[in-house]
């Protein structure tokens, strides 16, 4: 009779045991976020590299802590790049079109005006002046073999 | 109060479910190829280090502290200390243990600088969690575990946790939840394989209490 209560004790305490066990288990399944860890480690590796810099810092430093979040996500910095880059090609191609446009286009007071192109204006094709003594064609034709003869005519 | 704890065996857990050290495992060069390196001044050897065991540093500092700044904090301090002391590593044990004793030296001394505890602040749930067994038979009817939020399940587990001391709570976390066996635990925390294990009994016992309307 008491061999049978000290066995039902024991199994109650091996059930709530395993119960806990499983519990427990169950923190496991707690994750921290990918982007949180990342920039954990990133700036885990930065203060090394601060420490065994001496406190001398790199520009590369200098920039990771001025902008961490370009070396905290490397796929944002990289689209932030390729944006700048867009804008920098579309900044330069409507500054060199705007310095050579022509065609219609309204002043400030919202009149319309024309600029006419050179060529238009003046019915003349205009090149650059070269300086006289600027060689057309480079010397080495000058010094080759093949000598003109004579113009073949079509029969 | 250690003596006392000394008496009790621990009633052993299933061995064979826990996970073995990472030293088997891991992938790329040895530790001690790295650590050396790292000692001359490679600093990418080091960074092979980190990405190693940051993952395992920051559960410790977490389950340690349910507070995952704080948590994240500690894990920075852990490796910056490892790395300043790196030259003074002689390898009489192996650096994953050498890591661990750094963090859990480094989290009890921070929770005794703060001297209270710090409000909850838990990482979320996997959702994989939903398609464990375990979870499921702990959710099925007739358990207590049926009408309970997750949110509510993880604030009872962190809080059963952090109202363990420091010593118990560092036993349960590596052997526990990080799987660690008694020996290496042993050698982390400084004492003999049979006080680990007697921690780790009172541990569970105060775990049980805590937990008691589920645990039953």
């Amino acid at each position: 009779m008491m061999n049978e209560g000290n066995q039902t004790e024991s199994t109650a305490d091996t059930t709530a045991e395993l119960l806990l066990q499983q519990l427990m288990q169950l923190k496991r399944y707690e994750t921290p976020e990918t982007a949180r860890m990342t920039r954990n480690k990133q700036n885990i590796m930065r203060e090394v590299r601060t420490a065994k810099a001496g406190k001398r810092k790199s520009i590369g430093d200098l920039l990771e802590v001025s902008i961490p979040w370009f070396f905290a996500e490397p796929k944002y910095g990289v689209a932030a790049l390729f944006v700048a880059f867009v804008a920098l090609q579309y900044l330069g191609m409507s500054a060199r079109n705007s310095a050579r446009s022509t065609g219609i286009y309204t002043t400030t007071d919202n009149f319309a005006a024309f600029e006419p192109s050179a060529s238009v204006s003046t019915n003349r094709t205009t090149y650059p002046t070269l300086p006289s003594n600027y060689p057309l064609f480079n010397g080495q034709q000058n010094q080759s073999d093949i000598r003109f003869v004579e113009r073949l005519e079509p029969k | 109060m250690a003596e006392k704890e000394n008496k009790k065996p621990d009633v052993s857990p299933d061995e064979e479910v826990l996970e073995s050290l990472p030293d088997g495992e891991q992938e790329g060069e040895p530790d001690d190829e790295l650590v050396l390196k790292a000692q001359r001044g490679d600093v990418h050897a080091f960074d092979q280090l980190v990405e190693r065991y940051h993952g395992k540093i920051y559960g410790l500092t977490y389950n340690m502290t349910s507070n995952r700044e704080d948590a994240e904090d500690l894990t920075q301090e852990v490796f910056i200390k490892a790395f300043e002391a790196l030259p003074r590593f002689r390898g009489k044990s192996s650096f994953y243990t050498w890591l661990y004793r750094i963090a859990v030296n480094k989290t009890i001394n921070y929770r005794k600088k703060r001297n209270r505890k710090r409000a909850l602040s838990l990482d979320q749930f996997d959702q994989e969690i939903k398609t464990d067994e375990v979870y499921h038979a702990l959710t099925t009817k007739g358990s207590p575990l049926r009408n309970m939020s997750l949110t509510e399940l993880q604030i009872k587990l962190n809080e059963a946790l952090q109202n363990l001391s420091e010593k118990h709570r560092t036993v349960v976390v590596m052997h526990d939840m990080q799987g660690i066996p008694h020996e290496e635990i042993a050698k982390v925390v400084g004492a003999s394989v049979g006080t680990v294990r007697s921690r780790l009994f009172y541990a569970r016992r105060q775990m049980q209490a805590e937990l008691a309307e589920f645990v039953k």
